[in-house]
């Protein structure tokens, strides 16, 4: 396993000079007893964040898809990964300095069976809809997004959102439904596609 | 009897729909707010070592973390019977005091904002925190971002995290602080009671400099005479991290003064069958259903309720914004102070709380105990039960576990800031309809109006990674008594 690596121990973004290097990692936190320290790395130009709630079920699907596909990275450099239970403004500070990112959610749409995984097209935002790319005390990813450029910060050009239906996301939990996890596998290899890792 | 829903089209936690029923003449005869339960935590927190609570407990929000960190912290050092050492202390209070700062600054710009500075009767597109932008200036985006920024690095410095604080134990703290990370403290403390200065000008200008936005926040359709809680410190100031429960009535009369381990001889819930939500209301005065006044045993836990019950604010700007804010909206009479009961006052309640955030940062950055290594008292015992409270930005916030003797949780209960605010939730949308539907059909506002009701309380219902979204996806149908549809409005889907 190689790529700078966080789990919930995220840089909080900034839109300073600095961004670039702030945006790229910070080391990982595991236990209460070892507070994290920011760790220079390299930037990275891909950013892949694991969306979602670890601890409510099907919600915690992308941070499970995230920490699988960076187990399964070559190492190549360039990617980081990270798993966030954040959206909005939080979400935009995240991606400050990277070129490309890869948002990996749980999704409720109703439309589609539990398991179903889907790339919303290159470039498209959603807006207020089912994922969790906006926060309910926040303003949205796409709001969030255009205020970071108007303000001058270095923001990704691409953002790719892949997406899982979930199936059971109002009770806590720390397992997934079997469809869910039925669905880990072809999201793995759907973001080590994206990376070009196949 | 015509059924008119308000449904919001969200996702995962946040199916919660109002629904507001009309007798045969059109107008209003009740509202429903209704939103799912999260199911589970307890089941999920059961078998587990008290000390792991506070980190656990940050998975249950993804709004204020830090402030269920600090309630479960509480409530671990009361498990242990263990009192943290004044460095601790220091510690965990700057480190809430940041975050009181980066939460009560993105309410009021990203949220509040649109309502105020934007108009309630503004285009949705642009009731948004660019729109605030566009007429406030991009120099204020820069400062809102700054100030979230600096304030998560505080939280990340003594937190060891900057989002979801893991440095908090039984007895203290894991780490201290070094001198240069002090004065890094320091320097954005300064920052943001400048920040909170400019923020409260902002508000003298834009919103008390409009007459039609005063008579908004001190007219009657979002007025609610209740009780008011907080916590206030030994002089009855105002306090976020520890203190008494106060209650107030609404004449500003003292209802009562407990510690927070005592709160179930104060609080009791109610249960509707129209909903899982519970509601809390003051034991000792009774639920006499969701209605105002002396009588109803109703009360609301907010930046507003912590102004009502306190005799001010513990720092000099804070209590200088704190009596501007009375003198405006409720001159004294004769020099008693009167009660804010106008709830989209809760807005420049905040930016008052904002300012006390700030200074209390630099208050508490200065001591030059903070630096000290001794941030941990070593837990020797188990008492077995313990209740942690703080002041969540959305209210009071309590946690109550039991344990075994080794320290394993048996039992947990937890009232969240926003549960407290169910009933006046409740009842300030029922006022919002009241006002706006008339005939069997809603004013071309009600969206907007009905939003502002229950935004104004910041409202935070799911206590999950995301809930109800602060513009809300809503639709409205409006159903003749057959149940056709007659009318149907949507706005953020």
């Amino acid at each position: 396993m190689s790529g700078a690596s966080t789990a919930e121990a995220p840089d909080r973004g900034t839109l300073s000079a600095a961004a670039a290097t702030t945006a790229a990692t910070t080391a990982a936190t595991t236990a209460a007893t070892t507070p994290a320290t920011t760790a220079a790395t390299t930037p990275a130009t891909t950013l892949v964040i694991g969306l979602g709630n670890p601890v409510l079920g099907d919600d915690g699907v992308g941070w499970l898809v995230v920490g699988e596909a960076e187990a399964r990275w070559s190492g190549a450099p360039g990617v980081a990964f990270d798993r966030l239970a954040v959206g909005g403004l939080t979400l935009m500070e995240r991606l400050v300095g990277a070129r490309r990112a890869i948002l990996v959610d749980a999704v409720v749409t109703g439309l589609d069976p539990a398991g179903t995984v889907r790339l919303l097209e290159p470039g498209t935002i959603p807006g207020r809809d089912a994922t969790h790319l906006d926060s309910p005390h926040d303003v949205t990813l796409r709001t969030a997004l255009a205020l970071g450029r108007t303000l001058g910060a270095d923001l990704p050009d691409e953002i790719a959102v892949l997406t899982i239906e979930a199936e059971r996301v109002g009770e806590f939990s720390e397992r997934l439904t079997p469809a869910v996890a039925a669905a880990v596998p072809d999201a793995v290899a759907r973001v080590l596609a994206l990376l070009g890792d196949r | 009897m015509t059924r008119l829903t308000i449904d919001p089209i969200t996702r995962l936690e946040g199916h919660g729909k109002i629904e507001i029923f009309l007798d045969p003449a059109g107008e209003v005869e009740r509202t429903a707010f209704q939103v799912p339960e999260l199911r589970g935590f307890e089941r999920l927190c059961v078998g587990r070592p008290v000390e792991e609570m506070a980190v656990l407990v940050n998975r249950i929000c993804g709004v204020c973390p830090e402030a269920h960190h600090m309630a479960a912290a509480k409530a671990a050092d009361a498990v242990y019977g263990v009192t943290p050492p004044r460095a601790a202390v220091l510690l965990r209070e700057l480190l809430y005091s940041a975050f009181f700062v980066a939460d009560h600054t993105t309410h009021f710009y990203a949220l509040s904002g649109p309502d105020f500075v934007v108009g309630p009767d503004a285009p949705v597109a642009e009731r948004n925190l660019l729109g605030v932008l566009q007429r406030v200036g991009s120099d204020a985006g820069g400062r809102v971002i700054e100030a979230r920024r600096r304030c998560h690095r505080v939280v990340e410095i003594i937190g060891g995290r900057a989002v979801h604080p893991c440095t908090s134990i039984p007895g203290g703290l894991t780490k201290g602080i070094t001198p240069d990370e002090r004065d890094e403290i320091r320097a954005t403390a300064d920052r943001m009671v400048d920040f909170a200065g400019f923020s409260l000008d902002l508000f003298d200008t834009l919103i008390l400099g409009n007459p039609g936005y005063v008579e908004l926040i001190t007219g009657d359709v979002y007025r609610h005479e209740t009780y008011s809680m907080g916590l206030v410190d030994p002089d009855g100031l105002v306090t976020f991290y520890d203190g008494q429960v106060r209650v107030t009535a609404p004449d500003g009369t003292r209802h009562g003064e407990y510690p927070p381990a005592d709160y179930a001889e104060w609080i009791a819930e109610h249960v509707e069958p129209w909903t899982y939500l519970k509601f809390p209301y003051l034991r000792k005065v009774g639920w006499k259903g969701f209605v105002d006044g002396p009588d109803s045993g109703v009360y609301s836990a907010t930046p507003l309720a912590r102004l009502n019950v306190a005799d001010g604010m513990a720092t000099p700007r804070a209590q200088a914004a704190y009596e501007r804010f009375y003198a405006t909206l409720a001159p004294s009479d004769g020099g008693r102070k009167r009660l804010v009961h106008g709830r989209l006052a809760m807005h420049w309640a905040r930016l008052v709380e904002l300012m006390y955030a700030a200074e209390r940062m630099a208050e508490l950055v200065a001591d030059p105990e903070i630096v000290s290594d001794k941030v941990r008292t070593p837990a020797t015992e188990v008492v077995g039960e313990g209740v942690g409270t703080v002041e969540a930005p959305r209210g009071t916030l309590t946690h109550h576990y039991r344990t075994d003797a080794r320290g394993v949780v048996t039992w947990v209960n937890l009232i969240v800031g926003t549960t407290n605010n169910h009933a006046p939730i409740t009842m300030s949308i029922d006022r919002a309809a009241r006002a706006l539907i008339h005939g069997g059909r809603a004013d071309q506002g009600l969206l907007n109006r009905v939003e502002m009701a229950f935004r104004a309380y910041d409202p935070c219902f799911g206590c999950a990674t995301h809930s109800l979204p602060g513009q809300m996806p809503l639709e409205v149908t409006i159903r003749d008594a057959a149940g056709g549809v007659v009318d149907v409005r949507r706005q953020h889907c």
